[in-house]
């Protein structure tokens, strides 16, 4: 038999054995991974959002109610004649509304409680984001406000901006976080392999003392290791699925509305390896400290 | 086969367990070790075993200076030695079978290696028809035969026993000494640490005696 089937036979033994220590340790693996995953999947979600919101970052520039036709086609001719613009479309007051009640039904009544339209009319112009970036558009955006018939101007991607170094700034935390469960983790599995490893005491020194090499004496503990890693990182994974899979039923009305739903999507094959082979990397590696006891 | 220079042993502040031992012990020998309690025996084999090293000195064991050996290098020597122990020290979640062939196992035989030499060892030791019985399902004598079937599987050059008997009655203690000499006459050398005088007297082969770590005497042949 060799030391690889030796190991597996021997780790599984050894892991029916541990039970309940085997099952806590399987649990703080699964924990971190889950949070790891956790992190991984609103990121991943996260990103794809900020992505396809950057990509329709638009400039409003909202018109007085009072604004003339006049005014307003001459404001459409000055943005169409800048390089960074690509499109300006106007939307008017009660467009406005109907966009808002179709993209918000649960608030209706809140709109129909006001009386009046509270929405301005605007006009919604898209940025050739490659002409000049942010600097341009601010000056876009001030040679705009200094035009009649203007009352704001929003532009989209400044904010997008900082929500983008707030998600950064979040994942490097969420990283930290996953990183330090982790080490955690690695611990406990290195305390239950430890425990075996004294449970197994009299034949460990049997096998010592008959010349078994090292790589049977220690390859058991270092796969038992990689099991609690991989299962911990399965049920890490599981438990995801899960949870996604109930949150996006629950949440699907409430996102629907931020053009989000639809896109939501779980972690890809690659996401779904590189956590299972963490998992498998991080127990065996907490194995093989632990085995270092046997000298 | 075994020799030793100077061989030392101390514990804590000049505690000598060992002290300027020379001893030599030719190939197909069969020697008893003994004296009192603390007289070193079990420090010997133990050295011999290299579950400790000297303090001072050398061992030299079918020419190799066992001071010398790395870590795998034991490993490797101890596959050339079989030990038995005065508490058997055998698996207690193993069966007899198991026992055995976990030697063979762990050293990557063949399973049908394993198989073949595991039950022809225990048929030499006449346990043959308990193959599939836990160690606590076993006599001492039994128990002690398993040990010396383990060691022997391997068909070593050198086996080393402590106090083999220590635990068994005068009936079950000469069975197993007539193992050690069926052993002894397949060519095998064999170093029995016991103070068992009358066991020794009954056998009849070389004695070295210690006391206080040091040998004492001229070595003594039994008839």
């Amino acid at each position: 038999m060799t030391v690889v089937g030796y190991s597996f036979e021997e780790a599984l033994v050894s892991l029916r054995r541990s039970g309940r220590s085997a099952l806590v340790s399987v649990g703080t693996i699964a924990i971190a991974f889950a949070t790891l995953g956790g992190f991984l999947l609103l990121s991943v979600n996260v990103q794809g959002v900020l992505d396809r919101w950057l990509q329709a970052a638009e400039m409003s520039v909202y018109l007085h109610d009072t604004a003339s036709e006049a005014e307003r086609v001459s404001l459409e001719a000055f943005l169409r004649s800048q390089p960074m613009v690509a499109e300006v479309e106007y939307v008017s007051s009660e467009r406005a509304l109907e966009r808002f009640r179709a993209d918000f039904p649960e608030l209706r009544d809140v709109t129909s409680g006001v009386g009046e339209n509270p929405f301005p009319p605007a006009l919604e112009v898209r940025l050739r984001t490659e002409n000049g970036g942010d600097a341009a558009a601010d000056t876009l955006s001030r040679d705009v406000a200094g035009k009649p018939g203007v009352s704001d101007i929003r532009y989209d991607r400044r904010w997008l901006a900082r929500l983008v170094g707030i998600v950064t700034t979040a994942r490097l935390v969420a990283a930290l976080v996953a990183g330090i469960l982790m080490l955690g983790a690695a611990f406990t599995v290195a305390a239950v392999v430890r425990l075996s490893l004294f449970a197994r005491r009299d034949e460990l020194e049997i096998m010592k003392l008959v010349g078994a090499p090292f790589s049977y004496i220690r390859g058991p503990a270092v796969v038992e290791g990689l099991m609690l890693g991989c299962i911990g990182a399965a049920v890490a994974l599981a438990a995801i699925a899960i949870l996604y899979s109930t949150l996006s039923r629950w949440l699907g009305s409430d996102l629907a509305g931020y053009g989000v739903i639809g896109q939501l999507r779980f972690l890809g094959l690659t996401e779904f390896v590189m956590m299972l082979l963490g998992g498998v990397g991080v127990g065996a590696a907490a194995g093989s400290v632990a085995s270092r006891a046997v000298r | 086969m075994i020799e030793t220079q100077s061989l030392a042993k101390t514990y804590g502040r000049g505690m000598y367990a060992l002290k300027d031992l020379n001893l030599k012990i030719d190939k197909g020998e069969f020697v008893f070790l003994t004296g009192p309690s603390g007289a070193g025996k079990s420090t010997l084999l133990r050295l011999l075993l290299l579950q400790e090293r000297p303090s001072e000195g050398e061992v030299i064991v079918g020419g190799r200076n066992l001071s010398t050996l790395g870590r795998d290098e034991v490993q490797e020597y101890r596959r050339t030695v079989g030990f038995i122990f005065q508490d058997f020290k055998l698996i207690p979640t193993k069966t007899v079978f198991e026992n055995v062939s976990f030697v063979q196992r762990v050293l990557g035989q063949p399973v049908e290696q394993q198989r073949r030499n595991t039950y022809q060892v225990l048929k030499w030791v006449g346990l043959q028809h308990r193959l599939n019985a836990l160690p606590e399902e076993l006599s001492g004598g039994e128990q002690q035969r398993v040990a010396i079937a383990r060691a022997l599987v391997n068909e070593p050059h050198l086996v080393l026993a402590d106090e083999p008997t220590g635990n068994l009655d005068p009936d079950l203690s000469l069975e197993i000494m007539n193992l050690f000499r069926d052993m002894n006459a397949r060519g095998t050398t064999v170093l029995v640490a016991t103070h068992d005088r009358e066991l020794i007297k009954w056998v009849g082969r070389r004695v070295i005696h210690l006391d206080q770590g040091q040998m004492i005497g001229l070595p003594e042949q039994h008839a």
